[in-house]
């Protein structure tokens, strides 16, 4: 009987454990950036909080490189030199998207998360300033750290 | 014996009915017969700071200065919304035979420009639809794929439009 307890509890606290790793402390909830930097766009990536997938983040990359990890209820402005640049994220499959950035100008690119076999399947869109104003709202900073 | 050879043709049949919805579906306009020749271009200053890939063909940076013409290249791509909600293919039970669990628009236009002066020579436009759906045995092509092969469809396309006014183009002295 004792041990019966004991391998509950320890499922337990095995399973909260597993459910905060993938969350993260998120900073202050939106606001636009005040000034973009000289010969930069911003992008903004973001991702709604939502049920369905809330424990799985990713990676966003420019080639290699890793922007950020995209959390649930989160969002990450990243300021991009001028040109043709290629977002993507991957779990069990590749998302991505392809952006002309130009300087001065703003965009925003959505992520959610959807069915995959094993694991929640990244999804970037390509959002219009009317939409994603809306959408980002609630959303809050992912530290640089992540 | 007619079982098996039945269940062998079913087990053939089902790949190919799951993916035959995978191709994106391509729209272009004009609907125009694609041009592979490669013996014409008109020259002048080129107008656009893109990616040289999607620029038409049919159009040379002029060697002789001040160029006559100036060509303008310009393209938009705009993308559409999932409108598929994500909590629906969790809960669907045809999800798991193939059943689509998501769809991709993307809308590419395209329009070139050939001024003398201030004054419009001619003007050549196409736009090009592209739509997928994604299936959890399928995603297909991303959206950046999807892009590139709209920017390149209304490319292949104004070179073909412009193929077939490769006489008047002529006439009016604009052939290299």
């Amino acid at each position: 009987m004792k041990n019966y307890w004991k391998a509950i509890i320890s499922f337990i606290l095995i399973s909260s454990f597993l459910l905060i790793t993938g969350c993260a402390s998120l900073g202050p909830v939106y606001s636009k950036v005040d000034k973009i930097p000289d010969n930069t766009g911003v992008v903004y990536l973001y991702r709604p909080s939502s049920f369905i997938g809330g424990g799985v983040s990713y990676d966003v990359k420019i080639g290699d490189t890793v922007i950020t990890t995209l959390y649930n209820g989160g969002y990450y402005p990243y300021y991009s030199q001028p040109g043709e640049k290629e977002f993507w994220a991957k779990t069990e499959s590749k998302s991505s998207v392809t952006l002309d950035v130009r300087s001065g100008q703003t965009y925003y690119i959505k992520g959610t998360v959807g069915v995959g076999f094993f694991v929640g399947r990244p999804h970037l869109m390509v959002v219009t300033p009317e939409i994603a104003e809306k959408e980002i709202a609630k959303c809050k900073l992912i530290p640089k750290e992540n | 014996m007619d079982k098996i050879h039945t269940f062998c043709s079913m087990l053939c049949l089902l790949p190919t009915i799951l993916l035959s919805g995978c191709a994106p579906n391509v729209v272009i306009t004009p609907d125009i017969a694609l041009v592979q020749s490669k013996d014409f271009s008109v020259s002048g200053k080129i107008d656009y700071d893109g990616n040289l890939e999607y620029l038409p063909r049919t159009v040379s940076t002029e060697s002789h200065t001040p160029p006559l013409l100036t060509l303008r290249y310009r393209y938009d791509v705009s993308y559409g919304r999932d409108s598929v909600n994500q909590a629906l293919p969790l809960f669907n039970p045809l999800t798991i035979v193939g059943f689509p669990i998501g769809a991709d628009t993307v809308v590419v236009t395209a329009k070139l420009e050939i001024l003398k002066g201030s004054s419009q020579v001619k003007t050549y436009s196409s736009v090009c639809v592209l739509d997928k759906h994604r299936t959890i045995f399928w995603e297909g092509e991303t959206m950046s794929e999807l892009r590139k092969s709209g920017l390149l469809a209304v490319r292949n396309n104004i070179e073909s439009q412009m193929y077939v006014d490769k006489d008047l183009l002529i006439k009016a002295g604009m052939q290299n």
